[in-house]
């Protein structure tokens, strides 16, 4: 390198000197013919020609011209920059802070849509499910799992698998984790070896199963200290001593937060396709061999569909519960980021709009920069700069001016993505943490090649379309080509107004949606609840009344303690869903029994006797469970609203008699109506719901209750206590899942709250780029309006007038932009839909009031430039000239 | 392919390559006389010619160049198709001219 350099300057000096003697040549050669030396040597070189010009290409010849060009250019640019530290400061904050939002949601994006799943041939792994019955339901069922993997030709092997949680005795207080029970295919369809030990054997499933465990690698790390001599060795999993058999490798997390992955107790010979036994529902996996293709797969779901169909007995299809059944497989990682998807793809669009529009806005800057310096690029032409020259220079300073950007904003985007992954919002819960990794890195280098570009060309074509004469016998711009660029600006702001006004209205109609769905009434206050879980899995609670006790006794200590006004159990707590496919057919006594499958269905949950009380729900007629219902008196329910509605349509439910059980054996008669209360999300409509006391000791899978508690105040300060008194009754009783009811309501809106704050903090900078945007447009216009507005004052125009002229240019550049904007909504509000709730895509009061705010915005940043204007003093404007 | 063809017959300084070519061409080509020694560089690069320095007439030190076989080689092609190029004229005029 040094000794190209020191050859290259030899070269330079050779063909300098080589010139010199040329010219001194031909003086001598004029000064023969009798010329007096000065004229000759004036002629030399005029005949010569540019001698610096010549020495250059000369030189050129010998090097990497284009590479020495180029850093000519940078040079050039960072100079020009240096002395217009106001622009670069611009430049680089805007794009850092829209390159940054543009990278965090790529690597949000790549770390969950693009980035593969860390399995071995991960994109083989599928996601087998089947949809059936009127309502398309998702199931698994069991018998089905065995028939699929018995019959199919494309797999290597299914895995059937449940999830559930387990009580481990832990180190120092027992410990809720989250298992999965899974077939030993789950391994080999996963395809991840084992980090310590083996996984489980073939013969380790089914009840029968020997109590063997294979753990994760953070719960061995976190909790068992990382000991690699742990295979072996035993943990007691509810109450009962369990083998380590292996430790999965770190990155094997599947589902998403597993702890430890045990034998699912599920047999064949009992799984059997009848509708007088319980059927299995399992979610299951497989592996798809490598020589075959999707359609292959498709047409081989469709055999295994239809044979499988076929093997169910024909009161199954009598009931309608096989109608339209299909057995279908999906790529995991497709499945696993299903819900997701479209949402990360609307991010994507609407913070890719904001980038264009900071590239509208550096444009019109760079612009207004290239019209101030049209002198001197026509220097720079006159002294023999080539137009090609000229405009790659313009776009050599445009990159220049994008890469502080890019590194800045590569910068935020790593301190987001940092925040993000502290704060979980619960849309990215399901994931692993976000990672900015090398494919990020060339993402943004990418964007700020082709933000830099795209923000360049402008001014590039404009600084090529400059008129060397005109521009060096002007000195304002009131011609023709600043006209032109006079006409592309204004083009650039209606585009940069319209594209913010999309953004405003998709972030209006996700605003509307998420009030909508955050002044949902609850029902019951939520304030000063504090509700927590806890687990009785294990030999000890085995019977209903041991369970009951267990409940009772902690429920006792709970209401005696100073700051809790009432303390109840409950399977569910509202906004945390009904437990899936709790729906249990029954028929109302005194009514004609419909057939066995068309009897009406309604989620049957089970709640202590205080239940109501302590949440608030209103009763609205007959009584709620009180001590007169206990295991010896007859079975009462509370109905909710809806059920009401949709069993006993404008009849008197109180005092029915609701037949459950196969032989129609249970009477259950509803004694009270109360309040709907929304069991999932806020944005479901509230479904039929029928309550049980546990007070009438009838259910016995009874095992994991949640407390509600009213305290008097803060329900954080009753926590340790509350965990106390669980404790007090049974120390081996693991509290989990500690949440006030305000925090439980805040999740369930927390994904709409995230993603509106990510479109509304996109929408915002859009609006303020653009007010800059529009600001800097009119204050030009006003620039080179000056003799103008100047005669006009002269001539008598009045301020007011003055300052119409200029708000009105501002208005009319608004509306063109609520034109296009509108349109372009209209357009791109449908990718929308499915993150809205209770507003549709095109809603009428969000089109309406967005374009409102545009105007109001546009006239605001137009008022500074309008005051100017009529300020303007003529006599002043006239002799600048 | 005029430089070449003047160095095939004897190297040559800059200056005087330009002397050569306007009596040679009767002064009928007014090229810029800097415009030369771009040419040269590019020639001396593809190594049609080579340099060294020596003297001129006038004893100043100058860089000599001189045809190479490469040069000659490039010569013959561009000679050749120089020649096919004028006899493809000469055939589309003469119908014109008779």
């Amino acid at each position: 390198m040094k000794w190209n350099l020191i050859r290259r300057r030899r070269l330079a000096a050779e063909a300098a000197e080589e010139v010199a003697v040329h010219i001194e040549e031909k003086v001598a050669d004029l000064m023969e013919a009798g010329m007096p030396e000065q004229e000759a040597r004036h002629q030399a070189a005029r005949d010569f020609g540019n001698a610096m010009l010549i020495a250059e290409t000369s030189r050129e010849v010998w090097t990497w011209a284009w590479l020495e060009r180029l850093g000519q250019d940078v040079r050039y640019a960072v100079r020009g920059l240096r002395r217009d530290p106001m622009v670069a400061l611009t430049a680089a904050l805007t794009l850092a802070i829209c390159i940054g939002a543009n990278t965090t949601v790529f690597s949000i994006v790549n770390s969950i849509l693009l980035r593969p799943l860390p399995y071995p041939r991960s994109e083989r792994i599928y996601w087998v499910s089947e949809r059936m019955g009127k309502d398309e339901i998702e199931v698994g069922l069991g018998p089905d799992y065995y028939s699929l993997r018995e019959e199919n030709r494309v797999f290597e092997d299914v895995a059937a698998r449940s999830e559930t949680i387990v009580t481990w005795a832990g180190t120092e207080k027992p410990e809720q984790l989250d298992a999965e029970q899974v077939t030993p295919s789950f391994f080999r369809v996963m395809g991840t070896q084992p980090m310590l030990g083996r996984y489980l054997a073939p013969d380790e499933q089914g009840v029968k199963a020997p109590d063997v465990v294979v753990l994760s690698y953070p719960f061995w790390r976190s909790r068992l200290a990382g000991n690699r001599k742990v295979v072996g060795s035993t943990i007691t999993l509810d109450g009962k001593p369990t083998t380590v058999v292996g430790v999965m490798p770190q990155g094997f997390n599947f589902p998403n937060g597993t702890q430890i992955w045990k034998p699912l107790d599920m047999d064949q010979a009992t799984s059997l396709r009848s509708l007088s036994s319980p059927i299995r529902l399992v979610l299951m996996l497989a592996r798809l061999k490598p020589q075959f293709t999707d359609v292959q797969l498709a047409r081989e779901m469709d055999r295994l569909t239809h044979s499988i169909h076929a093997k169910y007995p024909p009161e199954f299809e009598k009931g309608g519960f096989l109608t339209g059944m299909k057995i279908y497989a999906v790529p995991l990682q497709q499945w696993i980021t299903g819900d997701d998807r479209p949402a990360l793809l609307v991010l994507t669009g609407a913070v890719g709009l904001v980038l264009l529009i900071a590239c509208v806005n550096l444009a019109n800057l760079l612009l207004a920069r290239s019209g101030a310096r049209t002198r001197e690029l026509a220097v720079r032409m006159a002294l023999g700069a080539g137009r090609g020259r000229i405009v790659k220079q313009v776009l050599v300073e445009s990159l220049a001016l994008a890469l502080p950007g890019g590194l800045a904003g590569m910068a935020v985007a790593y301190g987001t993505v940092q925040l993000l992954n502290a704060w979980k919002p619960l849309m990215l819960q399901g994931y692993p943490p976000i990672s900015v990794d090398f494919t990020t890195l060339v993402f943004t280098f990418a964007i700020t090649l082709v933000t830099g570009l795209l923000f360049g060309v402008a001014p590039a074509l404009a600084a090529a379309g400059v008129s060397i004469q005109d521009s060096l016998k002007s000195a304002s711009y009131t011609h023709s080509a600043g006209r032109k660029a006079a006409r592309l600006r204004q083009l650039l702001v209606v585009a940069e107004l319209g594209t913010s006004l999309v953004l405003m209205i998709g972030a209006g109609l996700l605003a509307r949606s998420f009030l909508k769905l955050a002044s949902t009434d609850l029902e019951f206050p939520p304030e000063n609840l504090l509700t927590l879980r806890a687990n009785l899995a294990g030999s000890r609670y085995a019977t209903a009344e041991s369970q009951l006790r267990f409940y009772d006794n902690v429920l006792d200590r709970l209401k005696r303690l100073p700051m809790v006004r009432q303390a109840a159990a409950a399977v569910d707590i509202p906004l945390e869903g009904w437990r899936m496919y709790n729906l249990t057919p029954f028929q109302v006594a005194g009514r004609t029994p419909p057939p066995v499958l068309q009897r009406p269905e309604a989620n049957v949950t089970t709640v202590s006797r205080d239940f109501f009380r302590t949440l608030g729900i209103p009763l609205q007629a007959g009584r709620v469970f009180d001590l007169q219902d206990s295991p010896r008196s007859p079975d009462t329910v509370v109905v909710n609203q809806a059920f009401t509605r949709a069993i006993f349509p404008g009849e008197n439910p109180l005092n029915r008699v609701l037949v459950y059980g196969e032989n129609d054996s249970e009477r259950r008669t509803i004694v009270g109506v109360v309040g709907n209360v929304r069991a999932a999300d806020l944005g479901s409509e509230p479904t039929p719901l029928v309550y049980r006391c546990n007070c009438q000791g009838h259910d016995p899978d009874f095992s994991a209750l949640s407390f509600v508690i009213r305290t008097t105040g803060d329900p954080h300060a009753v926590i340790r206590t509350a965990e106390g008194q669980v404790h007090a009754v049974d120390r081996d009783v693991p509290v989990f899942d500690i949440k006030t009811m305000d925090e439980r309501l805040a999740d369930s809106v927390s994904t709409q709250r995230f993603q509106l704050a990510l479109i509304g903090t996109f929408a915002v900078i859009a609006l303020v780029l653009s007010a800059l945007g529009i600001y800097g447009v009119l204050s030009y216009l006003v620039t080179r309006r000056t003799r103008e507005i100047g005669i006009r004052i002269a001539m008598g125009a009045q301020a007011g007038e003055v300052r119409r002229l200029v708000v009105g240019e501002s208005m009319v550049l608004a509306l063109l932009a609520v034109l296009a904007g509108l349109g372009g909504a209209w357009g791109l509000t449908r990718y929308l839909q499915s993150m809205l709730y209770g507003v549709t895509a095109l809603d009428g009061a969000t089109f309406a009031v967005m374009p409102v705010v545009l105007l109001a915005l546009a006239i605001a940043a137009s008022l500074l430039p309008a005051r100017r204007a009529s300020r303007i003093d003529p006599m002043a404007a006239l002799r600048e000239e | 392919m005029m430089i070449l063809q003047i160095l095939r017959s004897g190297p040559m300084h800059g200056y005087a390559l330009v002397q050569v070519i306007k009596r040679t061409s009767d002064e009928l080509l007014q090229i810029e006389e800097g415009s030369l020694y771009p040419a040269l560089q590019r020639m001396l690069k593809a190594g049609w010619v080579a340099a060294e320095w020596g003297t001129s007439a006038r004893n100043r030190r100058v860089r000599i160049y001189k045809i190479m076989p490469a040069g000659r080689k490039q010569l013959e092609r561009e000679i050749s198709s120089f020649e096919r190029m004028l006899d493809g004229i000469a055939r589309v005029m003469r119908p014109a001219e008779s």
